[in-house]
């Protein structure tokens, strides 16, 4: 695959982890709800928690934009998988171990086990490291429960394991195990996907009161199920993710005011803006331009956060809008808790020097993820700071395909990706409005009555799927999925003549005629729906799965079987 | 009877999930990608053949998966129901159901409803003298939606109603419909003088007897089919000729 033009349609182009959207998408089509998930697994391990947490970078360049939504791709991948899981899935087999080289991965988060699970199916001994007693890494411990369950998580990486992934917990790098000590041990190639697990200082004063604990912290200390005092009055900082995860936390646990501060403004939110509407639904209320000056204590326990207004820049080189403070705004707000959520960052205490970089994260090939170190990879939240699982997936499946092209002493190139969309005419295209997105609670229904919904679920991702536009080519929407085989329109040059037919018909403008009258079909728009062959005066146009022929000989053996 | 009569189903790979297929023992199902890949000589066949009732199933505009394929599959239901009222056929023995995934609808309900509404009808072929001429016509069809004009006109149905034709102007359906049946009364009789013709020299006299049309209409259809080069005088008895159909290679 080196030096090599992929084109995508814009979902799977702009997925870091290139799960092949359309395909999955296609088989629910067809309602082959296993077979979807199946599809997704070749490209990504984790279904289920990407159908409940990815920001979904596809959705927003699906092409149905253009008249009206999205696609909801990912409450359809979360709808698969969920079924897949509660009907019980086909076990795992391991996979043969085909080399010989020992891998060592440090890490059990997204990057971590998406290289494990993708170094396990190419054939190579993977051991995964981990410091917490459970896998998962962020996606375990600091995402809260009602956004991810714990039991989701799970068995996904059961699936992992399954594959024949070694694991080791509660072993600490930099403490335990080091680069060298590991390269003492056998392993040819280490991929380090520490992630980001530190939190980033207020670097204000009053900030070691009792009262203040980091929103990573926080999180992670509840998913250890350590009892933790909540306050009445709850005050976030931050404006992330992480900082909606912790307010919407605290609101759950009894807090009775939880405010989010944030010092830009709602447009300059990083946090979803889903994500924000849901907080605000729970009763979470936002504070905007507004920064946290000091942290005022009584007895050492926090009192009050003072803040101070702000107003935004006009937008810089970079097009941000930086927020400037107005003197003489301090005021302030009586809480008994504050919890910072202004970004995370690298341990790097525990990392071997060489690899560190400039601003505090790991140093590392953007491309190939080699480090300085040979052998020595690194990728995820450590190399690109805090950011979503997809990536940390990209990055993990990046590391994998560097490791494996390293250890076979094979050159790393890069591949590049174009986009495309064959869509005739949008303007064809009627509005649909979206039938599906994933429940926000599961309904407790009774034994009688689950059937019936989950027909109705299932119909309507049917239906939610019928929205997608096919944008790749047909063999991108099936190819080597065992279920559709590829089948193009053929043309006949010897009868074809040129009556422009066929050209006119094409659902997809997948045939054009060429300088000597003669349609030519495009092989990478055409999708085999045969409307042309059923039409073509000449009958010059036949398809090889469903031509006239075949179609005539099933009717036959369909009539012989009712005779006998 | 009802046992007897036999009943094919074409769906469209994509109209109901594998797992939700089932039929009654008497329909058999057959997969088309889409429908728009019906070609008309398909389900005239299977009249031939002997179906008693043949049940398209399609996805609703605009849920087909292949953009409008399925418009242009009812298109030609339409253009086939025309040809079964010229042969003499039932039209209610073909029908077109077009569904969306979201009703709750089963394939079984759809089918059934079917045969309960054909079901007066009995069987196809009833055994009688009445069936060679059917079947006569019937093949007469196959051979009217063969040749291109019908299949010209067919389809590009869509683009004459629809948009407009290359000289910017637009038809309406009805200004269609009496073009498609003035075209497909002519090729009908001409596809039946061909298969007449096909078997054994038969003079004007004799297939204007055979088919029941006007002599002189007759021989308008001659000479146009002639000039065509399908077909072409064997040898002359007295003063008639005899004419026979030619091999199109």
């Amino acid at each position: 695959m080196r030096g090599y033009v992929k084109k995508f349609p814009p979902c799977r182009g702009a997925c870091p982890a290139h799960v092949n959207v359309q395909a999955y998408v296609c088989l629910i089509q067809m309602g082959k709800f296993r077979e979807a998930v199946e599809v997704i697994r070749r490209d990504l391990p984790f279904p289920a928690i990407c159908g409940r947490v990815c920001f979904s970078p596809c959705e927003d360049a699906c092409s149905r934009i253009n008249i009206d939504q999205s696609v909801a791709i990912r409450s359809l991948k979360r709808l698969v998988a969920d079924i897949e899981r509660e009907q019980g899935r086909v076990a795992v087999k391991p996979v043969p171990k085909k080399y010989d080289e020992k891998v060592a991965i440090i890490g059990a988060g997204p990057a971590g086990l998406a290289a494990a699970y993708e170094l396990a199916k190419l054939g190579y001994p993977v051991t995964v490291f981990e410091r917490m007693p459970e896998l998962g890494g962020m996606m375990r411990y600091c995402i809260p429960d009602y956004r991810l369950e714990k039991f989701v998580v799970k068995n996904e990486i059961d699936y992992i394991l399954g594959l024949g992934v070694e694991v080791k917990t509660g072993v600490e790098f930099g403490k335990d195990i080091t680069v060298d000590s590991l390269k003492r041990d056998g392993y040819k190639a280490i991929f380090i996907a520490i992630g980001a697990q530190l939190s980033a200082k207020l670097n204000i004063p009053g900030e070691d009161l009792e009262g203040v604990i980091h929103a990573v912290d926080f999180l992670r200390s509840l998913a250890l199920g350590k009892r933790l005092n909540i306050g009445e009055t709850v005050a976030v900082i931050g404006g992330g993710n992480t900082a909606i995860d912790a307010a919407r936390t605290a609101k759950r646990l009894g807090a009775k005011r939880v405010m989010i501060l944030y010092r830009r403004s709602r447009e300059e939110m990083p946090a979803h803006p889903w994500e924000v509407e849901m907080a605000e639904k729970d009763g979470v209320k936002f504070y905007f331009l507004v920064a946290p000056k000091r942290i005022i204590g009584e007895g050492g326990r926090v009192r009050a956060v003072e803040c101070l207004r702000m107003r935004l820049s006009e937008p810089d080189e970079t097009g941000r809008r930086r927020p400037i403070p107005i003197p003489f705004t301090e005021h302030q707000y009586e809480v008994d808790m504050v919890i910072p959520a202004i970004g995370q960052v690298v341990e790097i205490s525990c990392l071997p020097p060489e690899i560190i970089g400039k601003n505090g994260l790991i140093e590392a090939d953007p491309v190939t993820l080699e480090t300085k170190i040979p052998g020595v990879f690194a990728g995820g939240d450590a190399v690109t700071g805090p950011a979503s699982i997809i990536e940390a997936v990209g990055a993990g499946k990046r590391a994998a395909l560097s490791i494996h092209r390293y250890l076979r002493g094979e050159a790393i190139e890069e591949e590049r990706i174009e986009e495309t969309t064959w869509v005739k005419d949008w303007s064809l295209l009627e509005k649909k409005e979206r039938r599906y997105e994933s429940p926000v609670e599961k309904p407790h229904l009774s034994f009688e009555e689950v059937r019936a919904y989950l027909e109705r679920v299932q119909r309507a991702a049917r239906f939610e799927a019928f929205r997608c536009l096919g944008c790749g080519p047909c063999a991108e929407c099936l190819a080597g999925v065992d279920l559709c085989v590829k089948d193009k329109a053929i043309v006949d040059e010897s009868k074809c003549v040129g009556c422009n037919l066929c050209v006119e018909i094409c659902p997809f403008g997948a045939i054009v005629k060429n300088e000597s009258g003669v349609a030519q079909v495009n092989e990478e728009i055409c999708k085999g729906c045969g409307t042309c062959a059923a039409r073509c005066p000449k009958e010059a146009i036949t398809l090889e799965n469903i031509s006239t022929d075949k179609i005539l000989s099933a009717l036959s053996n369909a009539l012989v079987v009712r005779v006998v | 009877m009802e046992a007897g009569l036999r009943i094919i189903c074409f769906i469209c790979d994509w109209a109901f999930p594998e797992w939700s297929i089932e039929t009654p023992p008497n329909v058999s199902v057959i997969q088309v990608k889409c429908i728009g890949r019906l070609d008309p000589i398909i389900i005239l066949e299977a009249f031939a053949r002997g179906v008693d009732g043949v049940i398209v199933v399609g996805c609703k505009w605009p849920d087909c998966h292949f953009i409008d394929g399925s418009l242009y599959g009812e298109r030609t239901i339409r253009l086939l129901k025309k040809i079964m009222a010229l042969t003499g056929l039932e039209t209610e023995r073909l029908r077109l159901e077009m569904v969306s995934p979201i009703e709750n609808r089963s394939l079984s309900s759809i089918v059934e409803k079917f045969i309960d509404d054909i079901k007066d009808f009995g069987p196809l072929f009833k055994g009688k003298e009445a069936d060679k001429e059917l079947l006569f016509n019937l093949q007469a069809a196959e051979q009217a939606v063969t040749w291109s004009r019908l299949r010209m006109l067919s389809g590009r149905e869509r683009k004459l109603t629809e948009k407009v034709n290359v000289y910017g102007e637009r038809i309406s359906q009805e200004e269609y419909d009496r073009l498609i049946e003035e075209a497909l009364e002519e090729e009908y009789i001409r596809s039946k003088i061909y298969l007449i013709t096909k078997g054994k020299p038969a003079s004007v006299e004799e297939i204007s007897r055979r088919i029941g049309v006007d002599s002189f209409l007759v021989l308008q259809h001659i000479v146009t089919l002639r000039r065509k080069g399908l077909l072409g005088v064997d040898r002359i008895e007295g003063y008639t000729p005899l004419y026979k159909a030619l091999e199109v290679g």
